[in-house]
């Protein structure tokens, strides 16, 4: 049993090695002004996550995020905001989790503060132009991130 | 773990204890310690097993545990309560049954907890009795008070049952998954939930309330004296 355990728990430990991080370019970064003029633009509804690489609960709704983005990436967009992060550990956390989706560099917060969100991890819910619709401070779970996006799709 | 997750478990625990004060015919005499007991192994197991399932490592990310929000695997939660009360009641497995009724109305105060969190809503519904959240014109099924209300009725319905050896067990099981079952189309969900969970707990369910007296003598017979 003790063997057992010991394979599961070192096999499950292979998976946090080095994966590569040099393998993907920096994020761009990016300032409040232009993340609002870049939404304005975007036609379809978006949902903007806030994140950092140092963030325990980012790490738990990471692969949430990735669900989200497979099953609805085509009527939604999806953008990624690193907060208060060094690019070496943003490309290791990107490379962990296969976030597939736009992500952003901003260190000094400037986005979040800019809509009022508080701490991390952030979930802002937009209409298409650009209008905030709901914002989910804290760890987002499935019921909440399903119940958010259906909102959005639900005001066309 | 989050304030409102907090009222809503503590919620769920009030409704257990009333549970046992209106069943407890026969009951063990650490009939809510059992129980309470129960539904935290059930978090523990479904918080590991979400854990586990998102590629999360618990024993090189411990601290993780703790994000009760990141998820808990229902199906997870509902086998490690289930095989708790199994264990702790292998010497005197009859008694589960005095535990069902309860169990089930626990759980319809975890369901009915949603108005302390703010997540009862579930699918757009344009029904009367339909509500919308404050930042929305959108009304829509306030889904978990009606899988509170199923439990309740479900709670009542089993208390009637005969006293046929896992009869209440088994049919607490099976009518907590059709519950569960039931509302789901109007949960919004990502992946359509874990239907088949339920329905696996439907049928292990219907199982033991056939097959009860032959399973309690099994597992009697094979626990330590």
């Amino acid at each position: 049993m003790i063997i057992a355990a010991l394979a599961i728990v070192l096999s499950a430990c292979g998976a946090d090695g080095d994966t590569g991080s040099n393998l993907r370019e920096d994020l761009p970064p990016i300032t409040a002004e232009e993340f609002e003029a870049h939404i304005e633009t975007v036609n379809r509804p978006v949902v903007v996550n806030v994140w950092a690489s140092w963030c325990l609960p980012c790490r738990s709704e990471a692969p949430l995020l990735n669900e989200a983005f497979a099953a609805y990436g085509d009527r939604v967009e999806f953008i990624g905001i690193d907060v208060q992060d060094n690019q070496a550990g943003a490309k290791l956390f990107l490379e962990e989790f296969g976030l597939d989706f736009d992500h952003f560099f901003d260190r000094g917060r400037e986005i979040p503060n800019a809509y009022g969100g508080i701490g991390t991890p952030i979930t802002f819910f937009f209409a298409p132009g650009g209008q905030l619709v709901n914002t989910h401070n804290g760890v987002v779970d499935e019921r909440t991130l399903a119940l958010n996006i259906d909102e959005l799709l639900a005001r066309g | 773990m989050e304030f409102t997750l907090l009222w809503a478990a503590v919620t769920g625990a009030a409704a257990l204890w009333v549970g046992t004060k209106i069943w407890d015919t026969d009951a063990p005499d650490d009939y809510f310690d059992r129980l309470l007991a129960g539904a935290l192994v059930g978090l523990v197991v479904g918080r590991l097993a979400a854990m586990l399932a998102q590629g999360v490592n618990p024993v090189t990310n411990p601290l993780e545990f703790i994000v009760i929000r990141g998820g808990v695997s229902t199906p997870a939660a509902a086998a490690g309560s289930v095989g708790w009360l199994l264990w702790s009641s292998r010497h005197d497995i009859a008694k589960l049954d005095a535990l069902a009724s309860a169990a089930l109305l626990g759980l319809a105060g975890w369901h009915a907890g949603c108005l302390w969190r703010g997540a009862c809503l579930g699918t757009a519904s344009d029904l009367p009795w339909a509500w919308s959240s404050p930042t929305s014109d959108v009304t829509r099924h306030p889904v978990e008070l009606y899988a509170a209300l199923l439990l309740v009725v479900a709670a009542i319905t089993v208390g009637g049952l005969g006293r046929r050896v896992l009869l209440k067990s088994g049919a607490a099981l099976a009518l907590a998954g059709l519950a569960r079952l039931a509302t789901e189309p109007m949960r919004p969900s990502l992946t359509g939930g874990p239907v088949g969970w339920y329905v696996l707990a439907i049928v292990v369910g219907l199982g033991v309330v056939i097959w009860g007296g032959h399973i309690g003598r099994w597992v009697e017979k094979r626990a330590p004296t």
